[in-house]
């Protein structure tokens, strides 16, 4: 048996290797994230080129979400692409974790003048060529054809364009730094220095804000406005311009608009320039060693790709001499995309720009709401871009550590020869050999799957610094998350207030969904309710959609222009709320989305435990004299309740750690004080410089607290009541 | 001075196309014992639980203390129940439990632990007071349940069957509690069993119910002595009256049932006159048949195929012996403890039927011949 498991093993390696190097050189491995028109010009020309050159491509597409970490756990062990197409702005990452090599001949000297010089710039860092320009994508102002006849010449007289009720001058994403970034370099600011620090302060940052706050407090702007939300009002007619990238235009149909690269701020007189992102092909340090590959990189550059691309792909390419074609000539929307990114700012490569989207934002909204005036908000932001990127303090002695392994190890040992020497030991063994192999692969496939990652979990919280150069902190991690970084304790986004917010979030829905769940339950056992089944099967349908999908629907509800809750509100002649501006509506907001997410559950364990509360005990209270209440108060609950305990406790975890909805309703909103220690965490690991490790550290005192609340709620359980006595 | 306590009248029951009780009456003065008994899905906790409240009827009346309570919930008819589980309140202590349905009524709390100190002595539960219903035995649970019932002070006790669920010896203990209880407290109490021994000694007054309808109600005595039905007859009394079909044969002065071997005088003035050749149901109870001689007429042959000896008597079961091809009837017979250690399984023993406790029923209505139990 175990003969035969062996000679398949081999085989089985044999024909992996015989893969792995019998083919050879002549097939290229090449990623990319492309969808649709994109994906489809990429697959004509890939087979055009095998059909001229003797060579194998294979495409792989790789979702857009999990891109950059599969490339970042694929190339260093050479099971990755040879070759991949890629955003410019991560090129600082991938260089960090050693996925690319300078593009050598893949981009001669003599082809530079080809390409258009902003994008040449995106893929340069000091002085080394890191990829062949392919496409250029940046935002642009789309225009109204029966609203907006004539082009204002300033963003300013755009703004003042009279318009009806219900309808807006100008419509974009307001509130996120992608969009606003145009603003600031009117007013020669930027997101990121060319130094690499935060960029969004002084003068004249603080006039882009309060230029966009004065449209957003005269209802010049729609309020929270999402790209969804653009494109609605855009294509409906009720908006005179939407500032918007490529993808808009698929989504208008046979409307009337034309595009313009964005316009002048009057007030200084400059072009407003967006952040470019320049598509490039990326040589990996394997892949750039051979000929085929970097051919073949030169190939998707080259003029008659580059034709495909834009007429195929509907890309704004960057290959100059593309544009002569005549077929490209007449595509308006292709052509003033092409306009704009010869104006624009290519995104900042440094790995510290990262940083600087959620500070950003937060500041941003903050302006927006009328919260704080531009110059607070922009200096708070600075702050906590700068406590993002703070360097990670030096290596403790790691003596501390090893001891304190050295010692567990030593007691482990210890007890281990303990328990050997105990007289019958061995002949215990013997007797349970049967009952270890049963257990066995269980035992190793938690370890495996559950202990080792955990473990693996903890170690990375005494580290500091990025994956590939972690550097090992000691408990520093843990002591700047209890010291709340060195701020005020209850300071913004401190440990201890978002603990506070995260206790108040799981008391108040925990006792939310008891109570519903147990009422709701209650009334569904009741005999005399008809229909019961059908209830029931309704009442359960809320768990049974995942729970991303509801989030979404319900911050649509909780919208405050456009949301169904507002819209109800109105009705009824109540004021619109704006739900995400304040903290109690937004913290409310996520509680009922949660509510409605996790009272079934309540419920049925309510209908089950029910069941064990015998028919006769009821019946006595009810010949005792008690009231339909009475008896619900006085003996259906007290009985329902410790039986419902487990239930609790697995309520309460599942809602400590409602990453989700916290994530997609409120989104930490207003300010992130709406978020939970999860979601913090996640900020940390995700948002802020890739701290993995202080997140690890987060998650690891998440784990240590439900540990310790689990105990405490396990220590509640009656232990003298029982379900019913026979 | 008698008060009616208790009167349901006519009452009907079905729970949807199934009649479970069709007309059925029932009366309890104030002090009385009452005792519903019958087989097995006959209903007996069904009337209980409409007489309770727990259950509406289909039709009828039932008033309590000469208020009509058809209509009203159970907590306002002054009843109190024992349930056959005793549906103790498991998350409160004993105290709590018999406290339960004054404190509900708003009692002062003095008049609480009096009335709870005065049903624990009486009940022997002073020492438990504190437990919790898992931490006592079936039957101090039992008492418990009692007890809850005793400190309410109703108008009208009803039990369902409280000691089944307790070993023979505590019945029989709990039995004699039970009564002296309710003469103590000067209770009125309907009582469910279908324990024959509880259903003899316990009350006052008895009901037979079957197929949703009374047999016959009177003192338990006098149901047992003169059995109006073949039903009751067969179902009171342990073990079960001997039936042997008879028919009435006429012999000079003398009028005899003959059949299935057994050959006995009927005595005329109690049977009145009974047409020749009349197909009967003989009854006798085992105690009533004895061995023949000594003046005693030979009744029948036994066959004896089994004795079951308790010490102070025997209980003999075998057949008769019939010539005439009917088929042979089976016979219980009591016997002294004596006579009971001399019968041999194979044996055939003579028997004499004691004339004076012969039953005769009617073989198609099944209906008592005898006419004091027919007035
Ligand atoms: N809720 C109910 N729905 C339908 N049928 C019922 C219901 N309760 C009782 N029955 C039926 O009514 C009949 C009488 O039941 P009941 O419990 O009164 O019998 P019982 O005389 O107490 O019998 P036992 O001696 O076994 O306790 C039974 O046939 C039972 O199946
Ligand atoms: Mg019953």
């Amino acid at each position: 048996m175990i003969r035969a498991l062996l000679l398949a093993a081999f085989a089985v390696l044999l024909v992996s290797l015989g893969a792995g190097c019998g083919e050879g050189p002549t097939k290229i491995v090449f990623w990319h994230a492309y969808r649709g028109d994109e994906e489809a010009a990429l697959i004509k020309l890939t087979k055009d080129y095998e059909a001229e050159h003797k060579v194998t491509v294979e495409l792989l597409s790789v979702p857009f979400d999990a891109y950059a970490a599969k490339l970042e756990a694929a190339v260093p062990h050479a099971h990755g692409p040879d070759a991949f197409i890629d955003a410019h702005e991560r090129l600082g990452s991938h260089l960090q974790n050693k996925l690319v090599a300078p593009i050598g001949d893949a981009l001669p000297e003599k082809d530079v003048a080809s390409f258009e010089p902003v994008s040449m710039k995106a893929i340069t860092i000091a002085n080394v060529r890191y990829a062949v320009p392919l496409s250029e994508k940046c935002i642009a102002l789309y225009l109204n054809e029966d609203l907006v006849p004539k082009t204002p010449r300033t963003i300013e007289e755009l703004a003042a364009l009279p318009v009806p009720k219900g309808s807006y001058p100008i419509v974009y994403e307001a509130g996120t730094p992608f969009y606003h970034a145009p603003f600031l370099s009117a007013f020669g600011a930027g997101m990121l220095t060319a130094d690499g620090q935060f960029g969004m302060v002084g003068p004249g940052a603080e006039d882009s804000l309060r230029l966009v706050a004065g449209w957003q407090k005269n209802g010049l702007l729609p309020e929270e406005p999402s790209g969804a939300l653009v494109k609605e009002l855009f294509s409906t007619g009720k908006a005179n311009a939407a500032i918007s990238g490529p993808w808009l235009a698929g989504d208008l149909g046979s409307m009337k608009f034309r595009v313009e690269p964005l316009p002048l701020v009057g007030k200084t007189g400059q072009r407003m320039r967006p952040l470019l992102t320049v598509e490039g092909a990326f040589l990996t340090p394997g892949g750039s060693k051979r000929e085929d590959v970097r051919a073949f990189v030169r190939y998707l550059g080259g003029k008659q790709a580059s034709i495909v691309r834009a007429t195929v792909g509907k890309q704004v390419v960057a290959n100059k001499q593309a544009w002569e074609e005549p077929a490209l000539q007449k595509d308006n929307v292709l052509l003033a995309f092409h306009a704009a990114a010869k104006d624009a700012e290519p995104m900042p490569t440094s790995t510290a720009m990262r940083a600087t989207w959620v500070p950003a934002q937060e500041a941003i909204r903050k302006v927006l709401r009328g919260d704080a005036e531009p110059k607070a908000a922009l200096e708070e932001a600075r702050a906590r871009f700068l406590d993002a990127l703070k360097p990670p303090p030096p290596p403790p002695s790691p003596t501390p550590l090893f001891l304190v392994c050295g010692l567990v190890l030593a007691g482990l040992a210890f007890l281990m020869v303990k328990r050997v020497r105990e007289p019958g030991f061995r002949a215990e063994l013997r007797r349970g050999r049967g009952a270890y192999a049963y257990v066995l692969h269980a035992a190793a496939i938690v370890l495996l799957l559950v202990v080792l990652p955990l473990v693996v979990g903890a170690l990375t919280s005494f580290f500091a610094g990025t994956r590939d150069q972690p550097q090992y902190v000691g408990l520093s991690n843990y002591t700047s998350i209890l010291t709340a970084r060195g701020g005020d304790l209850l300071g913004h986004g401190s440990f201890y207030l978002t603990l506070l917010v995260t206790v108040l979030w799981t008391i108040c829905n925990i006792a939310l969904h008891v109570g519903i769940g147990v009422l709701l339950g209650v009334l569904l056992s009741r005999q005399w309710l008809k229909l019961r089944a059908i209830y029931r099967v309704l009442l359960i349908i809320p768990w049974a959609v995942p729970n991303y999908v509801t989030s979404l629907a319900w911050k649509g509800m909780f919208h405050r222009q456009f949301g169904a809750i507002n819209a109800i509100l109105k009705a009824l002649g109540a004021e619109p709320v704006s739900f995400f501006s304040h903290w109690s509506t937004a913290f409310a907001a996520n509680v009922a989305t949660n509510v409605w997410l996790g009272f079934p559950f309540m419920m049925v364990v309510t209908l089950g435990a029910l069941t064990s509360i015998p028919k006769e005990v009821l019946e006595a209270a009810e010949v005792d004299g008690a009231t339909r209440w009475q008896r619900f108060r006085h003996v259906t609950l007290p009985l329902l309740l410790p039986n419902m305990l487990p239930a609790v406790v697995l309520g309460t975890v599942w809602t400590f750690n409602m990453f989700n909805v916290v994530f997609l309703v409120s989104g930490g909103e207003p300010d992130g004080t709406t978020d939970i220690l999860v979601s913090e965490a996640y900020r940390w690991a995700f948002t802020r410089n890739s701290q993995y490790g202080y997140a690890a550290a987060y998650a690891v005192i998440i784990m240590g607290l439900l540990f310790v609340m689990t105990r405490m709620l396990g220590r509640l359980t009656p232990k003298d009541v029982e379900k019913g006595e026979h | 001075m008698t008060e009616t306590r208790l009167q349901a009248q006519r009452i009907v029951k079905a729970f949807g196309n199934n009649p479970i009780l069709r007309g059925v009456d029932v009366s309890l003065q104030k002090g009385e014992f009452g005792v519903l008994v019958g087989p097995s899905g006959c209903g007996k906790s069904t009337l209980l639980r409409i007489v309770a409240g727990l259950e509406e009827v289909s039709s009828g009346t039932i008033e309590i203390a000469g208020r009509d309570v058809t209509e009203l919930p159970p907590k306002d008819r002054d009843i109190a129940m024992v349930f056959q589980s005793y549906a103790l309140y498991p998350h409160l202590t004993v105290r709590e439990n018999l406290a339960f349905g004054l404190t509900l009524r708003k009692t002062p709390p003095a008049e609480i632990a009096k009335r709870v100190t005065e049903a624990s002595e009486m009940l022997g539960l002073e020492k438990l007071l504190e437990r919790l219903p898992k931490q006592l035995s079936g039957g101090q649970r039992q008492r418990v349940a009692m007890g809850r019932a005793i400190v309410r002070r109703p108008k009208l006790f009803l039990f369902d069957e409280p000691l089944s669920n307790l070993d023979a010896a505590l019945r029989a203990e709990v039995r004699v509690t039970i009564r002296n209880l309710h003469d103590r407290l000067d209770a009125t109490t309907l009582y469910v069993t279908h324990d024959q021994v509880e259903a003899m000694t316990l009350g006052d007054k008895l009901w037979v119910l079957n197929g949703g309808k009374v047999e016959q109600t009177g003192a338990p005595l006098d149901v047992y002595a003169r059995p109006r039905t073949l039903f009751v007859a067969a179902f009171l009394g342990s073990p079960k009256m001997n039936l042997v079909n008879v028919a009435v044969v006429h012999q000079g002065n003398s009028v005899l049932a003959e059949g299935q071997g057994v050959r006995t005088p009927i005595p005329s003035p109690r049977f009145g006159t009974l047409a020749k050749g009349m197909e009967a149901t003989l009854g006798i109870r085992p105690h009533d048949v004895h061995i023949a001689g000594e003046g005693r007429e030979l009744s029948c042959t036994l066959l004896v195929e089994f004795v079951e000896a308790l010490g102070f008597e025997a209980y003999v079961h075998g057949k008769t012996l019939s010539d005439t091809g009917e088929g042979d009837a089976k016979l219980v017979v009591r016997l002294d403890a004596e006579h009971g250690r001399r019968v041999k399984v194979g044996e055939k023993v003579p028997l004499s039927f004691d004339p004076a406790h012969i039953h005769l029923f009617d073989k198609k209505t099944e209906i008592a011949l005898d006419d004091k139990a027919t007035e």
